[in-house]
């Protein structure tokens, strides 16, 4: 469905298999349905290094109208455990990141305790230019909808306040393989 | 870009001098033999970038220290495509229980690397572990981290020289540079 207060296309659970792993290991969770392949990429990364991360676990509700029912609400992209930090990313147009600025502010607003880091489209450029795939930033930047193509919408519902979710992956902890690639 | 000419000509803007370079690592050897004083250390450089950073604040350091070097995979290499995990490509050629040990990094960014790697130090039972880095870029911060020393803190632009490099070159440079856009928007 369509986020009404961003106009960022954001799909719920989905009832199909999610998304294949990133690689051969046979003993890794599920990965969630990611809403845009630069989620996808950020989870690898931080699968990569080892950071414990739950995939949208939360709903702040941060509207209420007069009758005290939530109209607006914000669900943090990524929760690092481990961190105690929320992540929340976007590759979306310049006005579409103020009324997410907004949101942020309000969510701050409500919620003091919270960390919450916004990841810009810029902030994805650099960490792509320094893991050298750069590439992809321009493969994935403006992409309509910002939906990966194998992410099926779920049916309209309302918000949970501060439900946690179903969909939860975490780092895996295998044994490596050698390989010859170092750090910069 | 072939030879050092061209590749100082890819920088668009020296962010940092040779001389404020030494001037700053001389003073981070004053400041970390004074608070080292009258105990020996051992510095571990993580590879590659940090190498000539290590090569001169070591000799600005007074204090007895031993050296020790690490390299730790990077995402977005054949290793990522092979395994998705990081890994330990050169491990300590010595043991640091009980000793106190000061990291030696190039550069600070998102801090995932970091995190990693004192994760990995603490489980050898160093007497103490910290942190110093030439350049931290706070703006790219995932992971919070206390840096116990720090050369200069420096604006979200990426850099190259003095170590740090870009497609495995510029590490010769001896300032610190902003990449121009250009070098990086060509294909590699």
């Amino acid at each position: 469905m369509t986020d009404p207060t961003t106009g960022e296309q954001r799909t719920g659970a989905v009832a199909g298999p999610a998304a294949p792993a990133s690689d051969d290991h046979t003993d890794a969770p599920p990965r969630p349905p990611f809403a845009h392949a630069s989620e996808a990429e950020m989870a690898r990364i931080l699968d990569f290094y080892e950071v414990a991360w739950e995939y949208e676990p939360r709903t702040f509700p941060i509207l209420w109208n007069l009758a005290g029912d939530v109209v607006e609400s914000f669900s943090p992209d990524f929760y690092l455990p481990d961190l105690g930090l929320y992540l929340e990313m976007t590759t979306l147009r310049q006005r579409l990141v103020r009324k997410k600025n907004r949101k942020l502010r309000r969510l701050r607003e409500l919620y003091p305790d919270l960390r919450v880091k916004l990841f810009y489209a810029r902030d994805f450029r650099a960490l792509m230019l320094k893991y050298g795939k750069l590439a992809l930033v321009d493969a994935l930047s403006g992409t309509p909808g910002q939906v990966m193509p194998d992410r099926e919408p779920e049916p309209a519902a309302g918000p949970t306040p501060a439900a946690p979710s179903t969909r939860r992956s975490v780092t895996r902890r295998t044994t490596p393989a050698p390989a010859s690639e170092a750090r910069r | 870009m072939s030879d050092a000419r061209d590749l100082e000509a890819d920088v668009g803007e020296v962010l940092l001098s040779e001389d404020e370079i030494q001037a700053r690592v001389t003073e981070l050897g004053r400041q970390v033999s004074a608070d080292y004083a009258g105990r020996q250390l051992t510095l571990v450089s993580v590879l590659k970038g940090s190498l000539p950073f290590m090569a001169d604040l070591m000799r600005a350091i007074t204090v007895p220290v031993r050296i020790d070097l690490m390299e730790v995979s990077s995402y977005g290499g054949a290793a990522t495509e092979s395994s998705g995990l990081v890994r330990i490509l050169k491990d300590l050629s010595a043991s640091i229980q009980g000793e106190d040990v000061l990291i030696v990094e190039d550069i600070i960014d998102t801090g995932l690397t970091l995190n990693y790697l004192l994760r990995y130090l603490r489980g050898k039972n160093p007497a103490s572990l910290r942190i110093c880095t030439l350049l931290d870029k706070p703006a790219r911060r995932l992971v919070d981290i206390p840096v116990d020393y720090t050369g200069f803190t420096i604006p979200d632009q990426f850099v190259v020289g003095y170590g740090l490099d870009y497609g495995e070159l510029y590490r010769n440079l001896r300032f610190v540079g902003v990449l121009r856009p250009e070098v990086y928007a060509e294909p590699a």
